[in-house]
C-alpha cells in the first residue's frame, strides 16, 4: 500500500499542477475541451462527406473549366460509395489511381458486363468489364491518364464520389447529373451553346458503351 | 480501494436516477458524448487496429475453415509489405467483400502465373507491375486469388494480419514462411 501511495504521489501532483494551470488559463482549457469531440469530427470527414479543392484539368470543362479563376472546391460524398457501395455509369468519383495510389477524380463511363470501345492507348479496340471492376476516364481526352492506359479498375479502388460544386459560386450545384437541353437558355447564347457541348460529348460518351443486357436501361 | 470505487459509482447511479429532471436534461449531452466514443472505437478499428474473423476454406491450413480470430493491423505501409505477409484487402470482383492472401509477389518479381495449371498453363510468368502485389491463398484448390484477377493494385490493400488470437491454445504471431532456395 506504501509503494502504491509512493507511486500515485508524482501523479497526483502533475493532475494538481494542471488543474491550476486550466483554471489560469480559460484558452487552453476550451481548446482542450474541444478536442474530445475530435473523433465525432473524424468520422463524419471519413465516413459521410468531406470537401477538398480539385487539382488538374484532366476533367475540364466540367471542374476547374479554362474560363475560371479558381480551383474548384468539391463535397466529396464519401457514405454512398464507402458505406452503401452504391456505382452508377456517369458518376464522377475519386479513387486511388492504380499506377501511384494517388487520388484521382475520373467519369465512371462503364460497369460489369458492359463492352467498351477503348481510345488508342489501350491495346484492344473493344473490352468488356469484368465482374466488380469499371472503366474510367476524364471528361478531356487529351489530358488524362484514366482506363484507356492502365485498364479497368476495381469498385474497391473508389473512394468517394463527387456531388456538388461549393465553390465558385457562379457554377454551384449538383454534379452528375443526366445532360439536358437547358430549357431557360435562348438558342445561340452561351448558355446554349454551352449545354449543347455538354449533350453532344456525353452523346459521344454513350456511343462507345454497350450496356450489360440485363441492366439495358441507362440510368441504372 | 476498488470497493471504494465501486460504491461511489453505485451512489452516483442511484443519485441521478432519484432525481429524472436532471437525468432528461443531460440525456442529449450524454447521447452526444456515447455517440462520440462510439466514432473513436469505429476509427481505431479503421485505421490502427482491430479483431477481425476469418472465414472460408482459401487459407487452410494457416487459418481454420471458421472460427478463428486474428489481430489486424491497418496502420501499415503498403510499400514495406514483405513477401509471406498475410494481408486483407477489397476483393477486386466485389468491392464490399474483405478478402484475406498471402503476399507472393512484389513489385518487380517474377511469378508463374498458375503452378497447378488449371487457370494458365504451368510454364507462365509475368511481372508484377508497379505498385501491385501477387496474392495467393494457402490452399491453391479452393481460392480466387491473382491467378484469377491477376495483380492487385495496392490501393485496394487494407490491414495486415498479425497474429492468431483465438483459440487460444493456437495463439500465435504468424512467422514468414518464406526460405529463399539456391
Amino acid at each position: 500500500m506504501q509503494a502504491l501511495r509512493l507511486v500515485r504521489l508524482p501523479w497526483t501532483k502533475l493532475r494538481h499542477s494542471s488543474r491550476d494551470l486550466l483554471a489560469k488559463r480559460p484558452t487552453i482549457h476550451w481548446l482542450l475541451s474541444a478536442l474530445v469531440w475530435l473523433p465525432l469530427g473524424l468520422f463524419v470527414t471519413d465516413c459521410i462527406a468531406n470537401v477538398k479543392s480539385i487539382r488538374g484539368r484532366s476533367m475540364q470543362p466540367t471542374l476547374n473549366p479554362d474560363d475560371s479563376q479558381w480551383r474548384d472546391v468539391v463535397l466529396f460524398n464519401r457514405f454512398t460509395v464507402r458505406i452503401l457501395h452504391k456505382y452508377n455509369r456517369g458518376d464522377i468519383v475519386a479513387l486511388k489511381s492504380p499506377v501511384d495510389s494517388k487520388l484521382i477524380v475520373k467519369r465512371i463511363i462503364a460497369l460489369e458486363g458492359d463492352v467498351v470501345r477503348t481510345l488508342p492507348p489501350y491495346p484492344d479496340a473493344e473490352v468488356r468489364i469484368p465482374p466488380g471492376h469499371a472503366w474510367v476516364e476524364g471528361d478531356e481526352p487529351f489530358r488524362t491518364e484514366d482506363s484507356n492506359r492502365f485498364g479497368p479498375i476495381p469498385l474497391g479502388l473508389v473512394e468517394s464520389k463527387l456531388s456538388y460544386i461549393i465553390w465558385p459560386l457562379s457554377r454551384m450545384g449538383p454534379l452528375g447529373q443526366p445532360v439536358i437541353v437547358r430549357p431557360d437558355a435562348r438558342r445561340g447564347s452561351p448558355d446554349w451553346r454551352k449545354s449543347q457541348a455538354d449533350l453532344e460529348r456525353e452523346k459521344w460518351r454513350s456511343s462507345r458503351v454497350t450496356l450489360a443486357p440485363e441492366s439495358s436501361s441507362p440510368s441504372s | 480501494m476498488a470497493i471504494g470505487l465501486l460504491t461511489r459509482l453505485w451512489s452516483s447511479i442511484r443519485n441521478t436516477a432519484q432525481n429524472p429532471k436532471v437525468l432528461i436534461q443531460q440525456l442529449p449531452y450524454r447521447g452526444l458524448q456515447f455517440a462520440n466514443f462510439l466514432c473513436a472505437l469505429h476509427l481505431f478499428a479503421d485505421h490502427v487496429a482491430t479483431i477481425s474473423s476469418v472465414q472460408g476454406p482459401s487459407m487452410i491450413p494457416t487459418m481454420a475453415n471458421e472460427g478463428e480470430i486474428a489481430l489486424e493491423l491497418k496502420w501499415i505501409n503498403v510499400h514495406k509489405l514483405a513477401r509471406g505477409d498475410l494481408i486483407t484487402y477489397a476483393s477486386p470482383l466485389d468491392p464490399s467483400r474483405p478478402v484475406c492472401k498471402r503476399v507472393l509477389g512484389l513489385p518487380g518479381d517474377v511469378v508463374c502465373v498458375d503452378p497447378t495449371g488449371t487457370y494458365a498453363p504451368s510454364t507462365e510468368h509475368v511481372v508484377v507491375p508497379k505498385n501491385h502485389l501477387w496474392v495467393s491463398g494457402d490452399n491453391l484448390a479452393y481460392s480466387r486469388d491473382s491467378r484469377v484477377y491477376g495483380p492487385i493494385p495496392m490501393g485496394l490493400v487494407r490491414g495486415k494480419l498479425y497474429a492468431r488470437v483465438w483459440p487460444l491454445r493456437d495463439a500465435t504471431v504468424f512467422p514468414s514462411n518464406f526460405d529463399f532456395i539456391d
